[in-house]
């Protein structure tokens, strides 16, 4: 988010979920699609269905390299070699777009300076992608008028994240491949309201549209809205908030979120906990937080309530109440008012239009939604509207930048390699990443509750190259153990080739399998993002298993992702 | 360009036995398709969804009058993994009886005796697999006329097959446009069942943009009562080989497809000896020729089912149009032709349009028709098109008893009455009165005949080939069969006849692809020519 | 794209090339009917009920397979297609349960609409299904009805095509073509990610979800549909949670999901597994259902709301009074609504004075 910001003005997809299937290169490059995002995914089988070329870059082989012409099956954490040196093909071939640069960027030559090193020999080394594959992408993705770049936590849940984005957005602007239909720097949001969590100003620097609070006139605007003095330094991030909990946090309110289970380096916040001095936790289902809350709140899911989510591409949509919430269990907006008037303050919102008609009110960028025209939208041929959208007669926006980049000039910015912060020595020679699965979601409150998911994958698993697993006596199906200097937990081994050799590969969503009890917590230096797809670990097996057992909604880790889709491979 | 993995699904399948557990699976890990087809794939075809059936017994018309039900009884009795088929293009020798792939022609039930159980000890005890020229099981049927003029006849069926190439050299110094001429000029219509003006496809080919062009052989011959196109490759596979290599050089195609039907083993064989000598010459350039097996599926004779198959899919007729002449095999235009008719080009060529025209009779050139039921020597005929019945069964050596009904030209054609005796049997007055020439398998029925249990024959042989992807087919044949399964069972007749008319038409109007459309001809005829029969 | 003049039951319109004669004609709000036909899919042109007349073709032609030519003279009504939908209808029902409640499993079944609507004979008797269902198939969400199928084939289309995961398939042929999943597995070991997209697009309900049939809830017909965003990914899926309203006391239950029209929303008619099937959380016993607050013990208990809302203001107050504003830490949630998200950032500003606010996921 900050390096999209920093770079175009806004952070968000540039372009429409509807553009995909029109697009004719696809780089899909940290991005699990077909799991992770399986709607975006099927626009994309459609693009490929229709003649397109897909690039998968991912260090594993998964569902959607079945589709893709090419898989670049990188070393985990090199993207920024793999992603500077195409910038070096696409200068040295000349195949820059040079009035674009001219007209809507700056800074480029830092970045022709700085990648003249990145050659794609030297990247082979590096990377373990050829020079011949890195040239080719890198044409491809420069010669076609259509092409879109795809990418989401595998490229952000870094040490370097914020580099990996810079290095995608200087592909972007270097070939002007911004403000046209079907092409663009799209992140694939993981949470149905990551974007409008941040467009409503849940976040340390900005207050809503993404307006800094150390901004005077932006403070002043909403001190008179509020009517209250506001604190005009930024405050601390979540990675930063956590490594101070028990230290300089002593009070909390947590809404919606299972810190314990989701924060990386979950053994040291366990510690800062127990300094808390009052915890609250506003949830509809009792969490491993919960442990150390002092008052819970029991709250409404979004069948139960009224209100909008925003969506990756930046389309405002409406929650609608369906059925009333359990016993006395309340919408969290309502909750949020009481608590605000317990403490003095003199909230009045009738219903959740009024807070999004406030929200509007001093955000330009939203000022011209609301529910009353989200509503009426539904009749027309996409429901919703998609931001910017500065006036109630203006139709919203689906792709940004069409007249010019947000923020006047799109800024390239210089990159150097940093490798991951930890990675494999002789103690923990594997090198372990966690990510999402299809059947479940995040730390799968919900989806664990559903029996057929449960059916399709029940148990928590670590993928395993089956030559790693041979030279440590694994079989599949084992119950083994998997640990990194932070901590250690079983799971079922995966004999898998989905995954490269040295690696193994682990879904988050087990809370007695808890993935952030091995991650490392070091954070990217600007967003502060945790590291999660790469630290050093190790695996041995504590339990044979005794039969093989066809493991439940592993097929394509039992069988590779080979027999998917068409079979077919287009060349 | 070609896809070569995706068209070896069912070879891949007949290599692994068949559609056996496990099998789609194992096939899918190896070359990347998707399990789901290969499984669908395999159990659309006979052969290979029920690989365990190794002895198969033609239940079509002529075998079924011929006996074919004693001996499919006495193959069961005996303890053979054995079950009833659609015809086999073996009417002319009935019962054909398959023993895996291979036609074993007038089946016995002593024959059956004389297998004790075993069914890869099972033979024929015919004298036609008896021939001292003929090694193993190698057979051919009878042909005619005898005392033929070979001047006067395009096969010569009789005659020497010729591995010179002067054929396709002439064709090759014509160039395309004089040939298209000679094609034209000889009004050779397609020998496959629609009689199509060969020109104006040859030419639709040729003006394409697209560049990459196929041709296709049909040899998925197995509509009832034909088997001449067996005949052709096994006696004359020259005229074929050299025909297709014609085509390909006229129309710029570097690649020709043979689709041979499961069951031609033994034609097969011969094709391919054939090829080789020519090959080994080095008669036709750098035309690739690549054959393909199909596996148990009547429909796959339908040009776009078959060209699916090729494609290695389930034979599903395609959506027509467009017509395989612009979107064919692989989306390239592609010339498919049955092999009688591709057998015809290397006399066009060498003896020129006009002389092929006047060979006919109403209609252009020669024909070769089947001839099979109740007439004293059953076989392949080569006679000027638009004779009639009573001069075919002639040069068969008469009629066995007095003549009751025919089917002029297969299932297809649905049945006609004795008076019709001297229509010309040409495309044109077999049209004229709601029948077909189709492929000429002309089925005799005397006077014996229930003409309920012979449409009941026919009903269930369309019954067992539809491939069910549309409706009006898919139901209408059961619907059909199944109307008159009751109207036979219920004495007195009931009212089990009486949605017929309109299933038949909506079968017609409504179905995809030839076969939903004809396949009510066998009982509305019936019905309009012998009503008595269904009244008794 | 050039433009195309046409004309359909006498009225001359214009088209675009590569239009096809369904989409011209639903463009003008004529009823070409269908069965077969989604514009996700290529034209298949198999159920056969769009045949209409072209002038010059002999044979109805497919109007969801037939893109329209210059001059193209189409007639959607005559006396022919009239014939034609009542017989193909007729043929159908032979081959079809023969009421609504036997064939309804899940969505209405379209069949008996279009043999209402085209007062097509459904009295031409019955014949034996002769489909193979997978009865024992163990997958919790997907049940195949053979029975109501009519095999039009959208199903494993929309499996090869959109999905394309290519799990099921058409098996066996003639009266036996049945839908199949490879040696008749169960879904779950097979390639099937479970999204139900088969169930969506099912114009007869063969393919349906099997929960609600166990658990006997009421047919779709009888549930009230309300429009909402999923709660699971960033694409933001468009979905109708279907609700029985008498259960629960009166309270509503979410029954089942469905899936909005094609091409009315982003997700184009589409759902993942989680969006179709994971909403059993949402009535599930496991959720809280009072305000809790830790006593003396050091244990939860329930109270009241005003007891709660008095405890959490005096506590987060305290830690205010005692370390300072920035000693608070305030975790708003990706999970809630935008309109949440407002209203927790505020209550940290303005409320407690501190800008320590921030959710989950902001990378």
């Amino acid at each position: 988010m900050a390096g999209l910001v920093t770079t175009f003005g806004a952070g968000a997809m540039t372009n429409s979920i509807g553009e995909i299937r029109d697009a004719d290169f696809l780089f899909v490059i940290g991005s699990n699609t077909s799991e992770a995002h399986p709607i975006i995914a099927m626009e994309m089988k459609r693009a490929v269905h229709r003649g397109a070329t897909m690039v998968v870059a991912d260090p594993r082989a998964v569902w959607m390299t079945t589709l893709a012409q090419k898989h670049l099956q990188l070393r985990p954490g090199t993207d920024v070699w793999l992603l500077n040196a195409m910038a070096h093909v696409i200068i040295e071939e000349g195949l820059v777009d040079e009035a674009f640069i001219r007209e809507h960027t700056e800074n480029f030559e830092a970045v022709r300076e700085a990648v003249r090193k990145y050659t794609p020999e030297e990247a082979e080394k590096v990377t373990d992608i050829s020079a011949e594959d890195i040239r080719w992408v890198a044409h491809r993705y420069a010669t076609t008028e259509r092409a879109g770049i795809y990418y989401t936590l595998g490229i952000t849940e870094h040490s370097h994240g914020t580099d990996n984005v810079y290095c995608l957005a200087n592909l972007v602007l270097m070939t002007g491949h911004l403000g046209k239909r079907s092409a663009g720097m799209n992140p694939l949001r993981g949470q149905n309201n990551v974007q409008g969590a941040n467009d409503a100003g849940a976040t340390p620097i900005f207050l809503p549209g993404y307006q800094r609070v150390d901004d005077e006139e932006v403070r002043r605007k909403y001190e008179e809205s509020w009517g209250v003095a506001l604190p005009p330094e930024p405050g601390m991030n979540l990675n930063v908030m956590m490594k101070a909990v028990g230290k300089s946090i002593r009070g909390m309110y947590v809404m919606g979120e299972d810190i314990l289970l989701s924060e990386p380096n979950v053994s040291k916040l366990e510690e800062g906990m127990n300094n808390v001095d009052f915890l609250v936790i506003q949830e509809p289902f009792l969490n491993e937080t919960a442990r150390y809350a002092d008052v819970v709140f029991p709250s409404a899911v979004f069948a139960e309530k009224d209100g909008t989510f925003t969506n990756s591409e930046r389309r405002v949509q409406l929650v609608r109440k369906a059925v009333e919430p359990p016993g006395e269990a309340r919408a969290d907006w309502e909750i949020l008012v009481s608590l605000a008037n317990a403490c003095g303050a003199s909230w009045d919102y009738p219903n959740s239009a009024s807070v999004y008609d406030e929200l509007a009110k001093d955000a330009p960028r939203f000022a011209g939604i609301s529910h009353e025209r989200i509503e009426e939208s539904a009749e027309g041929p996409k429901s919703g509207l998609q931001w910017p959208c500065p006036d109630p007669n203006h139709s919203g926006t689906e792709f940004l930048h069409e007249g010019g980049v947000l923020r006047g000039k799109g800024l390239f910015s210089a990159v150097e390699y940093r490798p991951s912060e930890e990675l494999p020595d002789q103690e923990y020679a594997l090198l372990l990443s966690t990510g999402r699965t299809l059947y479940h979601y995040n730390a799968a409150t919900q989806t664990r509750r559903e029996s057929g998911l449960v059916a399709k994958q029940s148990d928590p698993f670590v993928e395993i190259h089956p030559k790693d697993a041979g030279k440590r006596g694994i079989a599949s199906g084992d119950l083994v153990e998997v640990c990194t200097r932070r901590g250690k937990v079983h799971a079922r081994a995966i004999l898998s080739r989905q995954v490269r050799r040295g690696c193994l590969w682990m879904p988050l969503h087990f809370h007695e399998a808890r993935a952030n009890l091995l991650t490392n917590d070091a954070g990217d230096p600007i967003t502060q993002t945790a590291e999660y797809k790469v630290c050093a670990a190790e695996v041995r097996s504590v339990e044979k298993d005794g039969a093989e057992q066809r493991y439940p909604g592993s097929y394509y880790a039992m069988n590779g992702p080979g027999p998917g889709a068409g079979g077919e491979r287009r060349s | 360009m070609t896809h070569p993995i995706r068209s070896s699904i069912p070879d891949e399948l007949q290599k692994a036995g068949g559609k056996l557990e496990g099998v789609a699976r194992e096939i899918a890990q190896r070359t990347g398709i998707p399990e789901a087809h290969i499984y669908g794939v395999g159990s659309f075809f006979h052969l290979l969804d029920r690989p365990h059936q190794k002895v198969r017994v033609c239940t079509g018309l002529s075998c079924r009058l011929a006996g074919a039900d004693e001996v499919l009884k006495a193959a069961s009795e005996a303890g053979l993994p054995v079950e009833s088929c659609s015809c086999l293009a073996g009417c002319d020798v009935p019962p054909a009886v398959l023993r895996e792939r291979r036609v074993l022609p007038a089946v016995q039930v002593e024959d059956v005796k004389r297998a004790g159980g075993d069914w890869q000890r099972l033979r024929s005890s015919s004298p036609l697999v008896a021939a001292p020229h003929r090694k193993d099981e190698h057979w051919s049927g009878s042909i005619g006329p005898e005392n033929a003029d070979p001047s006067q006849l395009v096969f010569d069926l009789r005659g020497k097959p010729n591995f010179t190439g002067e054929a396709y050299r002439k064709a090759a110094e014509m160039g395309p446009e004089a040939f298209f001429q000679q094609l034209e000029d000889s009004g050779l219509q397609g020998r496959g069942g629609a009689g199509f003006p060969a020109h104006i496809k040859w030419k639709g080919v040729f003006q394409q943009q697209e560049t990459t062009r196929y041709v296709v052989l049909n040899a998925d011959e197995g509509e009832p009562g034909t088997f001449k196109d067996r005949e052709v490759m096994l006696r004359r596979p020259d005229l074929v080989l050299e025909g297709l290599a014609i085509a390909a050089r006229m129309v710029g195609a570097k690649e020709v497809f043979l689709y041979l039907r499961g069951e031609f083993e033994v034609p097969w064989a011969t094709m391919e000896s054939a090829l080789r000598r020519f090959v080994d010459a080095g008669t036709f350039g750098d035309i690739q020729f690549h054959f393909h097996a199909g596996h148990g599926a009547y429909i796959c004779g339908e040009e776009t089912a078959l060209l699916e198959a090729l494609e290695g899919k389930r034979g599903m007729p395609r959506l027509k149009p467009p017509f395989p002449v612009e979107v064919g095999l692989w989306g390239k235009p592609t010339l498919i032709h049955n092999v009688e008719t591709i057998a015809c080009i290397p006399p066009i060529v060498q003896r020129g349009g006009s002389w092929f025209r006047e060979l006919g009779k109403t209609e252009p050139g020669t024909k070769l028709y089947c001839i099979s039921g109740h007439v004293q020597r059953p076989g392949t005929y080569e006679l000027p098109l638009g004779i009639d019945l009573d001069e075919l069964v002639e040069a068969a050596g008469g009629y066995l008893g007095t003549l009751k009904a025919f089917s002029p030209g297969g299932a297809s054609s649905g049945f006609l009455p004795a008076s019709e005796r001297n229509r010309p049997l040409s495309f044109q007055a077999l049209g004229e009165v709601g029948s077909m020439l189709g492929s000429a398998g002309v089925v005799v029925l005397n006077e014996t005949v229930d003409m309920k249990w012979a449409v009941m024959q026919q009903l269930e042989f369309f019954e067992a080939e539809s491939c069910g992807q549309c409706a009006p087919c898919r139901i209408g044949t059961y619907y059909l069969r199944d109307s008159l399964d009751k109207h036979m069972a219920s004495q007195p007749r009931t009212e089990s006849l009486r949605h017929v008319a309109d299933t038949a038409w909506q079968m017609n109007e409504g179905s995809i692809c030839g076969l939903g459309q004809a396949a009510p001809l066998p009982l509305t005829t019936a019905l309009r020519h012998f009503p008595e029969d269904f009244e008794r | 794209m050039t433009d195309r003049s046409i004309t359909v039951n006498g009225h001359p319109w214009q088209a675009q090339e590569g239009e096809t004669i369904l989409e011209v004609a639903a463009r003008h709000g004529v009823e070409i009917p269908t069965l077969c036909h989604d514009p996700r899919l290529k034209p298949a042109g198999a159920c056969r009920t769009c045949l209409v007349e072209i002038d010059g073709w002999r044979r109805l032609a497919p109007a969801c397979a037939t893109p329209v030519t210059e001059g193209m003279s189409i007639v959607t009504e005559n006396e022919r297609i009239d014939r034609h939908r009542k017989t193909l209808l007729a043929l159908y029902m032979t081959d079809h349960p023969q009421s609504r409640e036997e064939s309804e499993r899940g969505a209405p079944d379209q069949l008996f609409d279009m043999v209402a609507r085209y007062q097509a004979p459904s009295d031409w008797g019955v014949l034996e299904n002769k489909r193979q269902g997978r009865p024992d198939d163990r997958n919790p969400y997907i049940q195949f009805n053979p029975e109501a199928c009519i095999l039009c084939a959208r199903c494993t289309r929309y499996c090869d095509e959109v999905e394309s995961v290519s799990a099921i398939t058409l098996a066996q042929r003639g009266s036996e073509t049945t839908i199949a999943t490879v040696d008749a597995e169960s879904l779950l070991d097979t390639t099937c990610e479970m999204c139900g997209g088969c169930i969506d697009v099912c114009p007869t309900g063969a393919m349906a979800e099997k929960i609600p049939l166990v658990r006997g809830d009421k047919p779709e017909r009888e549930l009230e549909k309300v429009r909402t965003t999923c709660n699971y990914c960033g694409v933001g899926c468009q979905m109708d949670l279907n609700v029985d309203p008498d259960a629960r006391e009166g309270q509503g239950k979410v029954v089942k999901v469905t899936s909005p029209p094609v091409g009315t929303t982003t997700n184009d008619g589409n759902l993942c597994v989680k969006g179709r099937f994971a909403y059993d959380f949402i009535d599930h016993p496991d959720r809280l259902t009072q305000p809790l607050v830790r006593g003396e013990d050091g244990e939860l208990h329930p109270t009241t709301w005003d007891d709660a809302l008095a405890k959490a203001a005096t506590g987060l107050r305290g830690v205010t009074e005692r370390h300072g504003p920035d000693a608070l830490g305030f975790v708003s949630s990706s999970r809630c609504t935008m309109e949440e998200n407002f209203l927790m950032q505020k209550l940290s500003r303005a409320v407690f004075h501190t800008n320590n606010v921030h959710q989950c996921a902001a990378t």
